[in-house]
C-alpha cells in the first residue's frame, strides 16, 4: 500500500511541472462577466501635427491629406483613441493563442498604431509599401533587434516572451511611430475613435484593470464582477498641451 | 529495503527534475578561445580600466560619459553592436573579447590589446554580470559566412544593384558618404543623434576591417543603432557582391576599387546614378 | 654627542615592514635633537610624471594607464610607445571638449625631516674660542615644497608627438627636463620611431615614473652613482640630449631602443655636469626588453641595457693676462675623451597584486677618468679602472587602484677603487639604501590626481656625502666612516 503511494510521487512531480510550464491546453473561460467603459481626457491635449512625407514620394502620394502624428489621438466627446486597456491582475493568463497578430507598414505608417498581443503569440510584420522599411522595435526587457524589410519581401515572423510596452520605429522614416504591447493576459482591448472598450468573457472575480496611453502612462482600477455581470470602468487622463 | 531503494530513486528523480530547471553554464564565467575568464578576477580589472566611461554599474554612466560621443556601451541592456550572432541575440564571449581587443575606431573605446588574453577574458566575464539576460538567454548561434566569392566586375556591379535595391543609399548616401536623405534624422536606441558610416573616412569599421567583418556587419546588423540586419533579405552570394561593391566606396586601394575605376572610366555613360531615380529601376 | 647608530640595524628591519606610521613615530621620538641648520640641497631633476591632461582628453581614469601614477602599466606603456596616441582616430585635440588643454602641472607640498651624520660641525655652536670641528648630525624638519613639473605632451600631428617639460626646483629655478619631437610609427610600423631632443633614457625601470619622493628615497642610487673620485659625471637616470631610434611590438611586449647622445649628461649649452665645457663626444645607449604573459599572474618583463660613453680628460684652454699682473685660463672644450660604460639587467614581475622590480648593473670607467689626469700623460702605476656593481630590489603592493605600499633595498659595491682613492678603505664609496612608504589616492577620476604620500628612506654612503645632496656644502668629518642620511616625508602629491 505504501509503495503504491510512493510510486505516485514522481507522477505527481511530473504533473506539477507540466502544469507549471503551462504545457496543457488552456481551459476556455466560461462566457460571463465583462468590464467596459470609456477613456477620456480632461484639460487641453496637444495638437497633432501633420507629417511631411515628401522625402518618401512613394508614400506621400498615397495620402490625399497629410497624415497626423498619433501620440495623443482624440475623438468626439474628449475621448482618447489607442489606449490599451487590459486586465493586469486577477487573470490567470494562459498560453498564447495560436492565432497570429498582424502589423502592417503601409503608406509609411504603422497599422495599427498600437498593437497588443499576448506573450509568446506569433507576430507577423508586413511591408506593403514600395519602399524599404527597417523594423526596429526598441525593446528593453525583450531582446532588441532591427531588420531590414525591402519592398516585396516576405513578412517577418517573430514573438515576444515577456510582457513589455515596446516602441517601434523605422530609422529610414523617422516619423513612423508605433507600439507593440506584449501582455500576459488574453483580456485586452484598444480604444477606438470613440474611446470605448469592452473586456468580455471574464469569470467572476476581482480584477485590476489597467489603461495605458503612450504619452500619459498608466492608470489602474479594481473591479469586482459577478459571473454574468457587466461593470463599467471609465478612465480619465489629464492632458497637457505639450 | 526495497522501500528504501524506491524512496532513494524517487528523491533522485525529483532532484533531477529540479536540476533540469536550472540554467546551464555559469554567467560568472567566459570562454574565450582556450581560456576561461571569471568575473571575480575581472572585477578589479573593470574598476581599473573600464569604470571611467562605463560606470560602476556598467550602465555607461561613467564620470566622463556626458562628454563622450558616441556614448559608452550600456552593459545592462545587453545590446551590442559587433556580433557574429543574429540581431537581437546575445553575442558570444569571443565577440565580446574581440570588441575589447580591437577597440572601436572613431570612439573613445581604445584597443585593450596590451592587456593579457587572460585579463581580457576575465573582464568579459565580469561584463556579463551586468545584465540578467546572460542568465536567462544563451548567446545566439554565429551566422555562417560562406567562402568569399571571386572579386570580379560582375560581383561589383551586382553589389551596386543591391546597394540601390536594398536602399542602403537612403542613409549612407549614393556615394556612401553618410549623407543620404534619412541620415540627418537618425537616432540610436537611446535617442542620441547618430550618423551612418561614411565609407570615405578611413579603412576601418567599428566592427572590424576585413571583408568577412563587412559581411558580418550588415548580415547581423549593428544592434542599438539604426543599422538593421539584412540576413533575411540578402542571399550569401549576393552578400559577397555587396561587400565587393562597398569596398569601391572607400578611398584606400583595393582590388575592388581598381576594377571599378577601370570600368567607370570606360563605361561612364552606362552607369546609372544611385538614388531615388525612377529610371534606375530601383525603388 | 654620543652617536647612536644602531639605526643601521633597525632600518634594515624596518625596511622589511610596511608599517610606515609606526616607524615614523619611533624615529621622531628617538632623534628629537636640534642641530645647527645647513642647507640640504636636493638633487635636481628628480621629478616624476603622470598627466591628467591625457585622462581628461580620452575619458580614461588614471588607473587605466598607471599601476599607481606615475608608474605606467603595460596599457600606458603602449600609449606612450605609440607617441601618446590611442590610435582610434580620436587623438587630435580638435575632437576634445574646448575646455581641454594639454598641460599638466605637478607639485608636492610636504612636511619632511632630513638627518645626516658624520658631518664636520663646530663643537661650540657659533665657533667661538675653544671650538673644534667634531663629527655631528645635522637634522632639519619642517614644511616645505617640492619642485614643480609643468608638463605638456601630446601630438603635433598624427604620428608626430612631442613633450615639453620645464621643471623647477622648490625655489622656482627652472630648467628643461625634457623637450623632444618624436616621429612615430614611421612607414606605418611600430618598430621604427625616432625621437630628437632631451629625453629620459629608455630604461625598463623608470626613475621618472617611480613612487618615491623623499630626498634620499627619490632617486635610484645606481642611476646617479659615480665612484667618488672619478671625473665621470654620468648618471643613467639623468635625461640626455640626442636622438633615439626605438621600436616596439604592437602590444609593447617586445621593446628596443638605440640612442646616440652628446657626452654632456644632458646639460645643454655644451656644459658638463661639473659646469666645465663639454667635449665633442657622443655616447650610445642600448636597451631591450621582452615581456611574457604569465596568465592570471600578469605580465612579466625582463630587459637588458648598456650605455657606452666617453668623457674628456683635459681641456683646450686659453691663458691670457688678467690685467692685474696674473693670468686667467679659460677652458674652451673638453678633449682627450676616455670611455666608460654601464650595463645591466632588470626585471618587472607581477604576482597578482605584488610587483617586484629587480635591477643589477655594473659600471666601469676608464683608468684615466679614475686618475683625473690628461690622456696625454702616462697613467700612474697602479691606476686601475674604477668599477662598481650595484642594484636594487623594489616591491609594490597594490591593495587596489587607490592604495599602494612600496619598498626598496639597494646596494652599490665598489669593486675597484680609482687611483685617486689609493689608500682609502676598500669599501670606500659603497652605498646601502633602504626606503619604504605608502601612497593613498583619495580620488581616482580623470580630472586630476591627488595622493597622500608617506615615505621613509635611509642611505649609508661610505665616506662620502649621500647622492641626495643632504649635507652638501659641509665637509665629511671622517672619510673612514659611513655617512648615514635619513629622510622622512609626508606630503600631498597632486597633479592637474
Amino acid at each position: 500500500m505504501n509503495r503504491k503511494l510512493l510510486c505516485l510521487l514522481p507522477a505527481a512531480a511530473v504533473i506539477f511541472y507540466a502544469v507549471k510550464a503551462g504545457a496543457g491546453a488552456p481551459i476556455p473561460p466560461p462566457a460571463g462577466g465583462a468590464i467596459s467603459g470609456k477613456v477620456t481626457y480632461t484639460g487641453t491635449p496637444p495638437k497633432m501635427k501633420p507629417i511631411d512625407m515628401s522625402k518618401e514620394p512613394t508614400c506621400a502620394k498615397q495620402h490625399t491629406t497629410p497624415v497626423m502624428t498619433e501620440n495623443v489621438t482624440t475623438g468626439p466627446e474628449s475621448s482618447l483613441q489607442y489606449v490599451v486597456v487590459y486586465i493586469s491582475e486577477g487573470d490567470s493568463g494562459g498560453a498564447a493563442p495560436a492565432e497570429t497578430v498582424r502589423y502592417d507598414q503601409r503608406g509609411c505608417q504603422y497599422l495599427p498604431h498600437v498593437l497588443p498581443m499576448q506573450a509568446g503569440q506569433v507576430l507577423q510584420i508586413f511591408n506593403d509599401d514600395q519602399t524599404s522599411h527597417n523594423i526596429h522595435p526598441l525593446a528593453k526587457v525583450n531582446p532588441e533587434w532591427n531588420k531590414s524589410q525591402p519592398a516585396g519581401s516576405l513578412p517577418i515572423d517573430t514573438k515576444y516572451d515577456k510582457p513589455e510596452f515596446i516602441p517601434v520605429k523605422c530609422n529610414i522614416h523617422p516619423w513612423m511611430h508605433g507600439y507593440f504591447v506584449v501582455l500576459n493576459t488574453s483580456h485586452y482591448a484598444v480604444t477606438g475613435p470613440d474611446g470605448s472598450f469592452s473586456l468580455k468573457g471574464l469569470p467572476a472575480g476581482k480584477y485590476t484593470v489597467t489603461a495605458w496611453q503612450e504619452q500619459y502612462g498608466t492608470q489602474t482600477q479594481e473591479v469586482t464582477i459577478g459571473a454574468t455581470e457587466t461593470k463599467t470602468a471609465n478612465f480619465t487622463f489629464k492632458a497637457l498641451p505639450y | 529495503m526495497k522501500t528504501k531503494i524506491a524512496i532513494t530513486t524517487m528523491t533522485v528523480g525529483v532532484a533531477l527534475l529540479f536540476a533540469a530547471q536550472l540554467p546551464s553554464g555559469s554567467a560568472q564565467e567566459s570562454h574565450v578561445g582556450p581560456l576561461t575568464g571569471n568575473a571575480s578576477s575581472g572585477k578589479p580589472l573593470y574598476k581599473r580600466f573600464c569604470i571611467g566611461c562605463h560606470g560602476p554599474a556598467g550602465d555607461g554612466q561613467g564620470e566622463n560619459a556626458p562628454w563622450i560621443d558616441p556614448k559608452p556601451r550600456d552593459f545592462t541592456a545587453a545590446t551590442f553592436k559587433c556580433r557574429s550572432t543574429p540581431t537581437g541575440t546575445l553575442p558570444t564571449d569571443d565577440d565580446l573579447d574581440n570588441a575589447v581587443t580591437r577597440g572601436f575606431v572613431t570612439t573613445n573605446m581604445p584597443s585593450w590589446n596590451p592587456l593579457t588574453p587572460q585579463q581580457r577574458a576575465d573582464v568579459v566575464a565580469y561584463i556579463k554580470t551586468f545584465s540578467p539576460r546572460w542568465k536567462t538567454d544563451k548567446p545566439g548561434i554565429p551566422i555562417h559566412i560562406p567562402a568569399e566569392t571571386a572579386v570580379t566586375l560582375q560581383s561589383v556591379l551586382h553589389g551596386r544593384e543591391l546597394f540601390q535595391k536594398m536602399e542602403c543609399w537612403k542613409c549612407h548616401g549614393p556615394a556612401g558618404h553618410g549623407d543620404g536623405p534619412s541620415a540627418a534624422t537618425l537616432t540610436d536606441s537611446k535617442d542620441q543623434p547618430i550618423r551612418p558610416y561614411n565609407f570615405a573616412t578611413g579603412s576601418r569599421f567599428k566592427c572590424g576591417e576585413t571583408n568577412q567583418d563587412l559581411y558580418r556587419i550588415f548580415m547581423t546588423g549593428v544592434d542599438g543603432t539604426p543599422m538593421p540586419s539584412f540576413a533575411d533579405v540578402i542571399q550569401p552570394n549576393d552578400a559577397w557582391d555587396l561587400v565587393h561593391f562597398l569596398r569601391t566606396l572607400q578611398t584606400m586601394p583595393t582590388p575592388e576599387l581598381d576594377i571599378w575605376k577601370k570600368y567607370s572610366s570606360e563605361h561612364a555613360s552606362e552607369i546609372k546614378p544611385i538614388g531615388p531615380d525612377a529610371a534606375s529601376g530601383g525603388n | 654627542m654620543p652617536r647612536r647608530f644602531p639605526i643601521g640595524a633597525i632600518a634594515l628591519r624596518w625596511s622589511l615592514i610596511s608599517a610606515f606610521c609606526v616607524a615614523c613615530l619611533l624615529l621622531l621620538v628617538t632623534f628629537n635633537r636640534h642641530a645647527p641648520t645647513a642647507q640640504a640641497a636636493p638633487l635636481p631633476s628628480l621629478h616624476v610624471r603622470a598627466i591628467p591632461a591625457f585622462a581628461r582628453k580620452y575619458g580614461l581614469p588614471c588607473s587605466a594607464c598607471h599601476t599607481a601614477w606615475p608608474e605606467l602599466n603595460n596599457f600606458g606603456q603602449v600609449f606612450r610607445d605609440n607617441g601618446y596616441q590611442l590610435g582610434n582616430e580620436r587623438d587630435s585635440p580638435i575632437w576634445q571638449n574646448p575646455s581641454y588643454f594639454p598641460i599638466t602641472f605637478r607639485i608636492t607640498p610636504n612636511w619632511h625631516r632630513e638627518s645626516t651624520n658624520n658631518l664636520a660641525v663646530d663643537s661650540i655652536p657659533g665657533g667661538g674660542p675653544g671650538s673644534t670641528l667634531v663629527a655631528g648630525t645635522v637634522q632639519q624638519n619642517g614644511f616645505d615644497l617640492s619642485g614643480m613639473d609643468l608638463w605638456s605632451a601630446g601630438t603635433l600631428y598624427k604620428n608626430i608627438s612631442f613633450v615639453l617639460l620645464p621643471s623647477s626646483d622648490q625655489n622656482a629655478s627652472w630648467h628643461f627636463e625634457s623637450a623632444f619631437v618624436r616621429f612615430d610609427n614611421i612607414k606605418g610600423s611600430s618598430w621604427f620611431n625616432v625621437k630628437f631632443g632631451k629625453f629620459e633614457l629608455d630604461n625598463l625601470i623608470s626613475e621618472k615614473r617611480f613612487l618615491f619622493l623623499s630626498n634620499n628615497g627619490g632617486l635610484y642610487q645606481g642611476y646617479h652613482y659615480d665612484v667618488p673620485g672619478t671625473i665621470n659625471d654620468f648618471g643613467y637616470g639623468d635625461n640626455q640630449l640626442g636622438v633615439e631610434i626605438a621600436g616596439h611590438s604592437k602590444n609593447s611586449y617586445t621593446r628596443y631602443s638605440v640612442s646616440v647622445l652628446s657626452s654632456n649628461d644632458g646639460n645643454p649649452g655644451f656644459v658638463s655636469g661639473f659646469g666645465t665645457p663639454a667635449n665633442r663626444g657622443y655616447d650610445v645607449n642600448l636597451a631591450f626588453s621582452q615581456a611574457f604573459n604569465a596568465g592570471s599572474l600578469g605580465l612579466q618583463r625582463i630587459g637588458a641595457f648598456a650605455y657606452i660613453g666617453e668623457r674628456p680628460t683635459y681641456f683646450e684652454t686659453s691663458t691670457t693676462p688678467d690685467g692685474s699682473g696674473g693670468t686667467t685660463t679659460l677652458q674652451l672644450v673638453g678633449l682627450g675623451n676616455k670611455p666608460f660604460y654601464r650595463a645591466g639587467v632588470a626585471g618587472d614581475f607581477f604576482l597578482k597584486k605584488l610587483e617586484l622590480m629587480p635591477l643589477f648593473m655594473y659600471g666601469h670607467d676608464n683608468p684615466y677618468l679614475g686618475a683625473g689626469i690628461s690622456s696625454t700623460s702616462a697613467l700612474p702605476p697602479g691606476a686601475k679602472p674604477p668599477a662598481w656593481a650595484g642594484g636594487f630590489l623594489e616591491g609594490h603592493y597594490y591593495v587596489n587602484t587607490q592604495n599602494v605600499f612600496f619598498a626598496r633595498v639597494e646596494r652599490i659595491d665598489v669593486s675597484q677603487q680609482p687611483f685617486v682613492n689609493a689608500g682609502f678603505p676598500t669599501d670606500y664609496g659603497n652605498v646601502r639604501a633602504y626606503s619604504f612608504g605608502y601612497r593613498w589616492y583619495p580620488i581616482m577620476f580623470s580630472r586630476a590626481g591627488l595622493a597622500l604620500h608617506s615615505e621613509y628612506s635611509i642611505v649609508k654612503s661610505n665616506g662620502f656625502l649621500p647622492l641626495s645632496g643632504d649635507g652638501s656644502g659641509l665637509q665629511i668629518f671622517s672619510t673612514a666612516n659611513p655617512v648615514w642620511s635619513s629622510s622622512v616625508m609626508l606630503g600631498f602629491d597632486f597633479d592637474f
